[in-house]
């Protein structure tokens, strides 16, 4: 490459690089200066090594929301997951209308997290909500998600597999229409049942597939904020907390900058070591293709 | 065999059918219910016959003059994010398919990684600086963090795109005397337009329905029509539901139908930034 092109790379890259360097890189370096400081909005920092961390790993609340944040990617990612596979294997064996009912899936993808929770909300009203009229008439237990916090996760749960089930349905949809016709075919032949089909074929094939968009879930399901603030505050006395509220909560409620930037940066290395493990199935994938 | 096969297409149509009730139930609902005079919105079974009416939007007008300014800005706030993303996007992906070196590739690695980085995170040190710089509450300040969070997905996918593109077209031009400005406006550009909208269709989603950056740093003169809608689900006097879905359906409806409109450009932007980094 002559180096007159290599210049004119720089002011292509420039964008890119300048607006992640000012908007994320930068200042997630600062939150690690923040963390080992006491600050709050108009007193000068003071440097107090690992207190901030000791205060976090320590409190109650943090535990708390720690354990919500697990319970909720565990349970609420791989449910959905189950789901976007059991679609994709429903679009796969021939539906009628399978363009229009595709479209229709796709739909909550287009809804927002506000109008979401509008929705959710409404539906399960204890008082007016349709489908507590109907739990009602079938002499089902009500989901009172307003002050039971078990009810509350469960309400949680059910509203971010409603909002991202798509995105994983499409990720393993596209996976499955990608597997060759002809290994079916031969499997068919050596008179293989369906389910056979199923865990010998399909499975080992999706596999990398699924790993993939599972890794990328639990990284935006690790960082969940608006759903739980919108739907229930963290309240019950900030009993359904998720890590990314108690963040909000100590930096925004209580001014309390450094246990907030300690919680960000774990929350950054948590991403980070799951971002990891994303990119290197990425790379190896590539490799294997390639 | 036949009683099989019958069996299992009853199967498959329940499936469908319990799929398009959970997809699509809560947004006809909303939809249809904006509609529906006064009461009837909590009418026991739900009423899917009855007089339209436009009550609730005469209300939402009347008494929530705020929410149309919210829609203003979130028009204003999405379109500077698009085209912000868009270019920035564009000419780094450019970068990223014709030239390779050890470096660069560490780059783009490195881009996938900070865009995992979670949000919430910089409005810690950003929230006082943003402050301090006066840009708080401000259309541009909205536009760069939402182009920012999805400038590395586009410039993976730009990249796929140009990638496309033969080596040969710009070579040529080159030749011809075409500057790396116009090789891009006059060649890439509208030779990769179907990634130019992929990743239009992405930061427009995102940016037309965030909540978390306008939460916290627009106020009043920026502050956009999610925002507006989260004031009315925690209003004190109690959630004035017919108001509540006439705003979520005006908010709702042309995202749908957009995203419905592009939905290939969506599957092919999120196949290829999920799966091929």
């Amino acid at each position: 490459m002559k180096t007159s092109r290599m210049w004119q790379m720089v002011p292509l890259l420039a964008p890119v690089q300048l607006l992640l360097l000012s908007v994320i890189v930068i200042p997630s370096v600062y939150v690690i200066w923040l963390s080992f400081h006491t600050s709050t909005f108009g007193q000068s920092a003071s440097f107090v090594g690992w207190e901030n961390y000791v205060r976090v790993l320590t409190d109650p609340g943090f535990h708390n929301a720690l354990w919500n944040t697990v319970v909720l990617v565990v349970v609420a990612v791989h449910l959905e997951m189950l789901i976007a596979l059991g679609m994709a294997l429903l679009f796969n064996s021939g539906l009628w209308f399978r363009r229009i009912l595709f479209v229709a899936v796709l739909a909550p993808y287009a809804v927002s997290e506000v109008v979401g929770v509008a929705m959710w909300r409404f539906l399960f009203d204890p008082d007016v909500g349709p489908v507590s009229n109907l739990l009602t008439a079938l002499h089902l237990p009500l989901l009172e998600w307003s002050y039971e916090p078990s009810h509350a996760m469960i309400m949680i749960a059910i509203l971010t597999i409603w909002m991202h089930l798509p995105f994983t349905f499409v990720i393993i949809y596209a996976a499955r229409l990608a597997l060759p016709s002809d290994l079916y075919e031969a499997a068919r032949i050596d008179g293989a049942t369906p389910l056979q089909s199923f865990r010998r074929v399909t499975m080992p094939l999706l596999g990398p597939a699924i790993l993939v968009a599972l890794l990328f879930r639990y990284i935006f399901a690790f960082r969940l904020f608006s759903e739980v603030w919108l739907l229930t505050g963290g309240g019950p006395a900030r009993t359904t907390e998720v890590v990314a509220v108690y963040l909000y909560q100590e930096a925004f409620t209580f001014s309390a900058f450094g246990p907030a930037a300690a919680t960000a940066w774990i929350m950054v290395i948590v991403s980070m070591l799951l971002a990891s493990g994303y990119i290197y199935l990425l790379r190896r994938q590539v490799r294997n293709a390639g | 065999m036949r009683a099989e096969r019958i069996l299992v297409n009853a199967g498959k149509t329940l499936a469908v059918l319990l799929l398009l009730v959970w997809s699509l139930f809560p947004i006809v609902f909303i939809i249809t219910s904006s509609f529906k005079p006064g009461r009837e919105i909590f009418a026991v079974p739900p009423q899917w016959l009855f007089e339209p009416t436009f009550d609730h939007y005469i209300t939402l007008w009347q008494r929530w003059a705020v929410f149309f300014h919210g829609l203003l800005n979130s028009t204003i706030v999405t379109i500077g994010a698009a085209a912000l993303a868009v270019v920035a996007s564009t000419c780094a992906g450019y970068v990223y398919s014709r030239y390779s070196s050890r470096w660069l590739g560490a780059s783009l690695l490195s881009l996938i990684a900070i865009r995992l980085i979670p949000p919430i995170v910089v409005t810690l040190p950003l929230f006082p600086i943003v402050n301090n710089l006066g840009l708080a509450d401000t259309h541009f300040i909205l536009s760069v963090l939402y182009a920012t969070f999805f400038v590395s997905l586009g410039t993976v996918l730009m990249r796929t795109f140009v990638d496309q593109i033969p080596r040969e077209l710009d070579e040529a031009a080159s030749m011809d005397g075409a500057t790396l400005p116009v090789i891009l406006w006059r060649i890439i550009m509208p030779l990769a337009a179907p990634g130019i909208i992929a990743v239009a269709v992405f930061v427009v989603v995102f940016a037309w329905n965030e909540f978390l950056f306008a939460f916290i740093f627009t106020s009043t003169k920026a502050k956009t029509a999610p925002l507006v809608i989260s004031e009315m689900i925690g209003s004190i006097e109690g959630v004035d539901w017919g108001v509540l879905f006439a705003a979520s359906t005006i908010q709702l409806l042309p995202v749908l139908i957009f995203v419905m409109l592009m939905n290939r450009y969506l599957v092919a932007g999120l196949t290829a930034g999920a799966t091929k980094g």
